[in-house]
């Protein structure tokens, strides 16, 4: 399946429902719904905060799949180069509160939820590949 | 978002409905924020919500800091279990109290 998506934090409503649609009618479960829509709230989030610097409109695309044990999602914008796997993951386990930053887990999520996750920059596309185990 | 907030026991139980997600957080942070600033004994209540992304987080994260440094209290209540993995996920069941009940949270309420 084929997903367009405008770079408007709207957009994020619109696009839960297609998943919604698409994990119930493939027999996904709500366990894994859960895991795949914080994955693309995250995800989307920050192609539309971040990829397109100017005030212009655009739209980059999300290609899903589920074959027999597994749903594939590759998200595909044309922003600026970005590679979100490059980010060190933050402390988790031994920072008090006062002292854990405010921000930074959006992506350690999707590596926590997703069971594969691959970036790759193609000409002047940012590829992110998210494979979640059913 | 509509956010529900109730007095109980001298605690403010705040409730979101729905989803807390980056279209949804500032409606969250500014509902919460407005509780702490009148009461420093929180419980956030999270068993009427379907799913919380990491813009969630960051604002749970802000209002535990805010009634850290007022020497306050926050409390999380009646998670459902996948609500849960997210926090244990991202290590603020280590920071913040998270408590089955509203009855059971009020031992940390003094």
């Amino acid at each position: 399946m084929l997903i367009e998506v405008k770079n408007d934090i709207e957009e994020i409503n619109r696009v839960r429902h297609i998943v919604q649609d698409f994990c119930k009618s493939r027999m996904v479960s709500d366990k894994k719904f859960h895991d795949i829509i914080i994955i693309f709230d995250e995800i989307i989030t920050n192609i539309i905060k971040y990829a397109y610097q100017d005030d212009q409109n655009h739209t980059f695309v999300v290609h899903m799949d589920k074959d027999n044990d597994r749903v594939i999602i590759s998200f595909i914008d044309d922003g600026i180069a970005f590679d979100p796997l490059e980010k060190v993951d933050p402390d988790t386990q031994s920072l008090s509160i006062e002292e854990r930053p405010i921000g930074g887990l959006g992506i350690f999520l999707v590596k926590q939820l997703a069971d594969v996750v691959k970036y790759s920059r193609i000409g002047k596309q940012n590829r992110l590949d998210v494979t979640v185990a059913l | 978002m509509e956010i529900k907030t109730l007095s109980q026991d001298g605690v403010t139980i705040v409730t979101p409905v729905g989803r807390v997600d980056t279209s949804t957080a500032k409606a969250f942070e500014d509902g919460v924020m407005a509780s702490i600033s009148a009461c420093n004994k929180i419980a956030i209540r999270f068993d009427e919500i379907d799913y919380m992304s990491s813009a969630g987080l960051r604002v749970v994260l802000m209002a535990g800091k805010k009634l850290s440094a007022i020497k306050g209290e926050l409390v999380l209540i009646n998670m459902p279990e996948k609500i849960f993995s997210v926090f244990k996920t991202s290590g603020f069941d280590k920071i913040i109290k998270i408590c089955q009940t509203f009855e059971e949270s009020k031992q940390f309420f003094n």
